[in-house]
Order: structure tokens, then C-alpha cells, then sequence
């Protein structure tokens, strides 16, 4: 079964290197070079090292200068980056071909003993890089021949190739992390279309085009990465023309830019779920009618449209679309907004109206604590307060406590979680379910090991999730995950409210642009201007 | 006089040290860990130890704080814990910005501040005295960044005379530094018009008059003179003021300055950065003050002969 099946793997990827390699050369339109892209953004990079940074901010920049092994497309389909094909050699190992004749920026030839140096150094370096976490039981590299490298796992590992094409896996040229130490991190060197030429602390980051790039050469000359924390503040220089492009724009501005013939509107459906999650290991709440009324309770087409204003979707389960073993929970089905059948199943569960119209249980009130923060998540407090108010009318009071992150944080990671309810969201960032699946909801990922926050315990998920994770074949594994999902359908602990979308804005004569799906995949290799 | 400088910065010592102290206690109580905030949502708990030993945050506060004053003393004010960067490459980016634009938004308060507040107090109740009363409660009562945007949306895109924001040519200090001046601006003319109104209804100022000495002369020298000791004082704490409240500001004109450096260390809970930036604010107020008693003597030689 395994050979056949890594045969035709490598077969695909070869397949799909031909393809990078040759069907790009038609644009629709005459493309032109030059010109210099502006970005404006909200916040100042952490840092360009992935080694330190895997959030928006830094892997915005650094996408377009270091690149992983693989990449995931826009359609989310693994494609060859630095690797030109791969083959699955067992469940723990991964042979990957290198792309002759690849650069670093410095000159440094990309081969076998770079890719083992990046992840020696993010594995075994100390501290271990920031994404060591996010890569499940990747354990490391080894040299083959000089375009040759095996890749392993601890363990059999069905994720691997999405991990291996995370954004935040980009091979860095090992001269220059040795030349520069600590100062690596304010300007990377790597293989991408563009190469670091500046970065003023909260003011900008200057890349330039990469002349010596092995693909298709970038059309820009160059790109800067502005500040600009002030949402009203980066709406009016995109209008001015000072930006090009608009990262995290105002959602009530889209309606009247989607408008205006001088603007475009990049969006599509993204990674991350909000959702109000529920202690299932707290009463009531280890009662799954009081679970399921909540859902019924909640009218999440009002929350869409009126607070979050066509700037997100509705959830359609605990996994956003785009993950590899999402299956649409049919929650409108399942759980609509029904606040009849709310009642009548909190009646069966044995609650009765109180004089002050709050449902009590022998002399219990139904009232529930509540633990959010505040601008965490796009409209995170406003979500909660409309949800706290829908619960009202069905006769459950919640107590929400709003606090800042770094708090509420701080709560989640603890071993004890002494609140009913949680604002929360949850992004699945190798884009593959075993990620969000085995964290959320394993009995043993509870925190601090992982983030099973609604203390949800269920052996034959466990079983489930835990076979998919060791499975190197995707299309049983694609079941296991349906499977898992149906159940947690039945059982919900979450209200799943929406899934954000990855909205940038771009001034009309920006060509060549596709949003991602991944909000850290900003792929600028290919834009160019039409000024 | 070199021997009172001295004596004031020795004093700034202590002062520093205490800063230094209560700065470190305040992010010890306040709760949210720095190392699982910076690992975010993914971290393993192993992974979080292993980044707290490296950061010697397991130590006791006031190990890390003896410790910490030890390399201070020498000049190291250590390693940004998020950004991994020494904290004074991080301050020598913010800080000149931050300087630049309290220094500009500081002349324009007490240019236009002082130039208003004497008109006012020549001419009481005339018309330019009630405009100047009124614009001054504005100035007071707008929010900086209402102010900052509406100023962006008239004069960057209406009128597209200025940058939206950031920091390069003067051009792009004017907006900002308005901004945060208008405040300070209206507190300067207030205080400048009721003070020189009192000096006027002086005996001398009386006297002045009586032996002929041009109205001119009358206000800028008899009476400014001896109505500028509270003035000086409100520019002294205005300085600090315009300079850690620039916060908004900077927001809003996207300005590179430490306010917005600190407020990241804050929500990262980057307590070596923010040590850093704190101990910084510290001595630029120690130094204001210094230079304000400093400018009392020159403006009154009794004040220092007393230093």
C-alpha cells in the first residue's frame, strides 16, 4: 500500500513542479515591471526571523523572502517550493529533492546541509523556535547527498507535509545566521523573489526584487511595509494614494469601496473561528440539552450581519473551510435559532422559570460566568454581549468578566478553568484538521498540555484523532476526521459564531494579487502595477 | 551653580532606583506571563519552561532586580524579551522621534500660547480675547486623536497639502505636532493671560506707565518678565506631559516614538524593554526639572541666589 501510494505522491509532485514551471508564463493582461508596492499595516513586525515571529505581522514580510520546502496554494493544495518532488519513504520519513541551482540572497548555495541547519537550529536551539510547537512531532533533517534530505518525524505523522508547508518553515542560509547572530533576526537572508533591504522600528520594512530569484522574477522593484496602528488613519492614505495596499481594513468601509471602481476588494473566507466555548466538564453545562439550547438561543445571522457587517462568515463547524478534513457540521439545520425549542429543552433538563424570569434547578439559578476578552478577535466583546443578551431570553444569565489578553491568557493556560463560558478563537494554522481536532478536543489536551479548553472527554474521539494523526493516508484519514466531527455535532461545546475572512484592499491599478486563505501567506512574488 | 547640577543629578539617583523598583513590582502583580504570551496559543509547557530559564524569569524579583541595576550600572540595560534586540537600539530608534515631536509641539504651545494669552490680557474682553477664550476650551476639551483625524482628513485629503502620517520631512511633523500642542496651547494662553493680567494691575507696572515707557516695553518687559515664573512652570510639566501622552498621537500620525514602543511592552509584557523605556522618562523628567529651576534663576536672580 505505502509504495504505491508514495510513488504516485511523487509522481503528483513532479507533476506539479512542471506546472509551476511552465504555466504561469500567460498573464490576461500585459504585465509590467517596476514600481514600488506600499503596505500599510497595523503593526511593527516582532521580528523577520521565524525563529522568533510566527505572527501576521513579521511572516507577512518574511513570506516574501524565505521559503519552506512546500507551499500551499491559494485552493489549498500542497505545491513544490524549494523542493522539486518528495516521497513519502515510511510513516516517519519524508525524502524531498532539492531544486538545483537555488541561492540564498548572500550567494550561499541552498542544499541539504541548509535545510538540516533550519530545523536544527528551530528544533534544538535554545530557546526552540517559536513554530517547534506548531509542528507536531517533526524531529528533524537528515543530509542524503547536497540536493538530498530526509525529513523525520518522532512518530507516524499524517500531517507532515502541510507542516513542512507552513509559512513559518522557510530555509534560512546558514552563513548568514552564523555571520550575523542575534542580528539574523532584523534581516534574514533567504531563497524568496524578494531580499531585506531596511527596516525602521515602527516605521517600515523596504524589500527589494531578488535579480537572481530561481522562478519567475518578482515584477515589482520593491515593496515597503508601513505602520499605520490608526484603522481610520490607513483607510485615508489608501484614498490619498501614500498606500497601495490596505492590510486589516476597516469593515465598514468595504461596502462603499466594493463600490468605488478605484479600489479592490481582495477577500476570501480564512483559517480562524470564533466561537463562545463551553466548560463541558462545569454544570450545567456537562448537561448536553442545557449545551444544545444555548445553540438554539444564539441567533447568529443577526450577529453577522449587524455586528460584524459582511466583514466575516458563519461557522459551519469547529474547522474553517479551507482545512484539509473540514466537514460542514450543519449547524443552521441541526441548531437554528429556535428560542421555543431552547426552552423546551432546558424544561427537560429539569429548569424551571424563577420569579425574577431566570431558569432555577432546586433553589440553583441557571447563571453562568463568562471569561472574554476584549479586541482580541475582531468584535470578540460585542459578539459576547449579544450572545449574553439572546441567553437572557430564554432565562440564562451570564456573568461576563472582560479583561485584558494577556489575562485571560493567562486563565486558559492554567489547569483549572473556573468559568462557565469563553470568547475565544482558534486558527488552524497547518491548515490540516489533526491540528485543531487532536488540541481541542483530546481528553489529555487539556491545559497546560493543550488547549481542550472546554474539557471535553469522549474515548472514541480520542481514538479517532489519534489514529488520523498516525495515518499517512489522506483519504482515510479525511473519514476519521468526518467521523470526529460528527460526533462533536451531536455533543457540541462550542457555539461556533463565524470564520473570519481574509479582507485586503488594494488600490485598482494593483494587479496580480490573490488573498489567501492563510492570513501570514501575503504572496507578493507576483504583483505587479498598472500605474 | 556647577556644584547645584550636580547635587540635583546625584539626587536623580534614588530617584532612578525607585522607578526602576516600582516598575519591576508593578509587572510582577499584574497577571499575564510573558513567555506563554509570546509563544502564543501553540506553546508546549516544556517549551514555555525552557524559555523562562533562558530568561532567568524563574528568579526571585529582587535577585532579578539587584541583578538588573548591577548591568545598568555598567551601561547594559539588557535584551528586549520579545524582540531579542538590545533595549538601547530600541530606545536610540524611539527616542529621538519622541524628542522631536514634544520639542516642536513645546515651541508651538508656548509660541502661540504666550503670544495669545499676552493679546488677551492687553485687550480684556475684546473680540480676539472671547475667540481666544473659546478656541482655548476647545483646544482643552477635544480628544487628540478626534483632533489628529480630523486634521488628517482636511489637510491630507481634502486639502492634500500634508502626509497622512510616519515620520521623514518636516512636512510630516507639522500635523502631529499641532495635535498634540493644541491642548498644551490652550493651557499656556490661559495661564499667560491670567497671570500677566495680575502683574498689570501692579504698582509698577503703574509706575512704568506714569514715567512715559512705551505700552510695548510696558508688557514685554515689566509685566511678561514678572508673570513668566508660572508660565515656566506649566511648560516644565507640560514637557513631561506632551511627552508621555504622546501616545495617541503617535497612533494616530503612525509617529515612531517610545509612547507606542511602551505600550507594546506593556501588552507583551516585555518588562526588560519597558524597565528600559520607563528609565529613560525618569531622567528626561529629572533633566526637565533640572533646566526649569535652572531658567527660574536666570528669570529671577532672588530664586538663585537661595540655590
Amino acid at each position: 500500500m505505502m509504495p504505491a501510494r508514495s510513488a504516485l505522491l511523487s509522481a503528483l509532485a513532479v507533476a506539479w513542479a512542471m506546472s509551476v514551471c511552465l504555466g504561469s508564463a500567460s498573464p490576461a493582461e500585459a504585465q509590467k515591471k517596476g514600481g514600488t508596492l506600499t503596505i500599510v499595516r497595523p503593526t511593527d513586525p516582532v521580528s523577520l526571523d521565524p525563529q522568533l515571529e510566527t505572527t501576521a505581522p513579521g511572516a507577512w514580510v518574511y513570506f516574501n523572502m524565505l521559503e519552506p520546502l512546500l507551499t500551499m496554494d491559494e485552493k489549498m493544495q500542497i505545491r513544490p517550493a524549494l523542493a522539486a518532488s518528495y516521497e513519502v519513504l515510511s510513516p516517519t520519513k519524508v525524502r524531498f529533492k532539492l531544486r538545483p541551482n537555488v541561492k540564498f540572497h548572500d550567494g550561499t548555495p541552498l542544499n541539504a546541509a541548509a535545510v538540516k541547519f533550519t530545523f536544527d537550529r528551530a528544533l534544538r536551539g535554545t530557546p526552540p523556535a517559536r513554530w517547534a510547537s506548531l509542528a507536531g512531532s517533526l524531529s528533524g533533517a537528515e543530509v542524503v547527498d547536497d540536493l538530498t534530505v530526509d525529513v523525520m518525524t518522532r512518530e507516524p505523522y499524517g500531517p507532515i507535509l502541510r507542516t513542512l508547508a507552513m509559512y513559518c518553515t522557510g530555509i534560512v542560509s546558514p552563513t548568514a545566521v552564523q555571520k550575523m547572530g542575534p542580528d539574523f533576526s532584523r534581516a534574514p537572508v533567504g531563497t524568496g523573489p524578494f531580499k531585506f533591504v531596511e527596516w525602521k522600528t515602527n516605521t517600515h520594512v523596504i524589500l527589494e526584487r531578488n535579480p537572481d530569484y530561481w522562478g519567475d522574477k518578482a515584477p515589482l522593484d520593491r515593496v515597503i511595509f508601513k505602520v499605520v496602528p490608526e484603522e481610520g488613519a490607513r483607510m485615508i492614505a489608501l484614498q490619498t494614494g501614500d498606500a497601495d495596499m490596505v492590510l486589516l481594513p476597516a469593515p465598514a468601509q468595504l461596502a462603499a469601496l466594493k463600490r468605488d471602481s478605484k479600489y479592490t476588494v481582495h477577500e476570501v473566507v480564512g483559517g480562524r473561528v470564533v466561537f463562545a466555548g463551553m466548560h463541558a466538564g462545569l454544570a450545567p453545562l456537562d448537561d448536553v440539552r442545557v449545551r444544545t439550547a444555548l445553540l438554539h438561543a444564539v441567533d447568529r445571522k443577526a450577529i453577522l450581519e449587524n455586528i460584524l457587517e459582511g466583514s466575516a462568515v458563519p461557522a459551519r463547524g469547529v474547522l474553517a473551510p479551507s482545512v484539509f478534513g473540514f466537514k460542514d457540521m450543519q449547524l443552521d439545520k441541526l441548531y437554528p435559532f429556535d428560542r421555543a425549542r431552547a426552552k423546551a429543552l432546558l424544561a427537560q433538563a429539569g429548569w424551571t422559570p424563577g420569579p425574577d424570569g431566570v431558569l432555577q434547578k432546586g433553589g440553583q439559578k441557571l447563571s453562568l460566568s463568562w471569561l472574554a476578552a476584549r479586541g482580541r478577535y475582531p468584535k470578540d466583546g460585542e459578539i459576547t454581549e449579544a450572545i449574553q443578551a439572546m441567553f437572557k431570553e430564554v432565562g440564562v444569565e451570564a456573568k461576563v468578566q472582560f479583561l485584558e489578553w494577556a489575562t485571560v491568557f493567562t486563565q486558559f493556560r492554567g489547569a483549572q478553568l473556573t468559568h462557565h463560558m469563553f470568547t475565544l478563537g482558534w486558527v488552524t494554522s497547518n491548515a490540516d484538521a489533526d491540528y485543531s481536532l487532536y488540541a481541542l478536543f483530546h481528553s489529555k489536551q487539556v491545559p497546560p498540555t493543550g488547549w481542550n479548553t472546554s474539557r471535553y472527554a469522549n474515548p472514541r474521539v480520542d481514538a479517532l484523532v489519534e489514529q488520523a494523526r498516525r495515518s499517512m493516508n489522506q483519504t482515510e484519514r479525511e473519514k476519521l476526521y468526518a467521523e470526529v466531527q460528527d460526533i462533536l455535532a451531536k455533543e457540541m461545546v462550542w457555539i461556533p459564531v463565524y470564520n473570519t475572512k481574509e479582507i485586503v484592499v488594494t488600490r485598482a491599478g494593483v494587479k496580480g494579487f490573490t488573498v489567501h486563505p492563510v492570513e501570514y501567506n501575503l504572496w507578493l512574488g507576483k504583483v505587479w502595477l498598472d500605474k | 551653580m556647577l556644584t547645584f547640577i550636580a547635587r540635583r543629578l546625584l539626587l536623580a539617583i534614588p530617584v532612578l532606583l525607585g522607578v526602576v523598583f516600582v516598575v519591576m513590582l508593578t509587572i510582577e502583580l499584574i497577571p499575564g506571563d510573558a513567555v506563554s504570551l509570546m509563544l502564543g496559543e501553540h506553546a508546549t509547557p516544556e517549551a514555555v519552561a525552557k524559555l523562562r530559564d533562558y530568561l532567568g524569569l524563574d528568579k526571585p524579583l529582587l535577585v532579578r532586580y539587584v541583578g538588573y541595576v548591577g548591568r545598568v550600572a555598567r551601561g547594559d540595560l539588557g535584551r528586549s524579551i520579545q524582540q531579542n534586540r538590545p533595549v538601547v537600539d530600541e530606545l536610540a530608534d524611539a527616542w529621538p522621534a519622541t524628542l522631536e515631536l514634544t520639542a516642536a509641539a513645546l515651541v508651538i504651545a508656548a509660541a502661540f500660547g504666550i503670544a495669545a494669552g499676552v493679546i488677551s490680557a492687553v485687550w480684556p474682553n475684546s473680540a480676539f480675547d472671547a475667540l481666544a477664550r473659546l478656541g482655548s476650551l476647545f483646544g482643552l476639551s477635544m480628544p487628540v486623536f478626534w483632533t489628529g483625524l480630523v486634521l488628517i482628513v482636511v489637510f491630507a485629503l481634502w486639502l492634500p497639502w500634508m502626509p497622512v502620517g510616519g515620520m521623514g520631512s518636516p512636512a510630516h511633523l507639522v500635523l502631529p505636532a499641532v495635535t498634540l500642542a493644541l491642548p498644551s496651547l490652550a493651557m499656556v494662553a490661559r495661564m499667560t493671560r491670567s497671570s500677566v493680567l495680575d502683574v498689570l494691575r501692579e504698582d509698577y507696572v503703574r509706575t512704568a506707565r506714569a514715567k512715559g515707557v512705551a505700552e510695548r516695553l510696558v508688557v514685554a518687559k515689566h509685566a511678561l518678565r514678572n508673570a513668566a515664573i508660572p508660565i515656566l512652570t506649566l511648560l516644565g510639566l507640560q514637557a513631561g506631559q506632551l511627552m508621555g501622552g504622546a501616545v495617541l498621537t503617535e497612533t494616530v500620525f503612525a509617529w515612531p516614538g517610545l509612547g507606542r514602543l511602551m505600550v507594546k511592552a506593556i501588552f507583551a509584557r516585555d518588562y526588560v524593554l519597558l524597565q528600559g523605556a520607563v528609565l529613560i522618562f525618569a531622567l528626561a523628567f529629572v533633566v526637565i526639572n533640572l533646566a526649569v529651576d535652572l531658567a527660574y534663576g536666570a528669570l529671577d536672580p532672588r530664586i538663585a541666589r537661595q540655590g
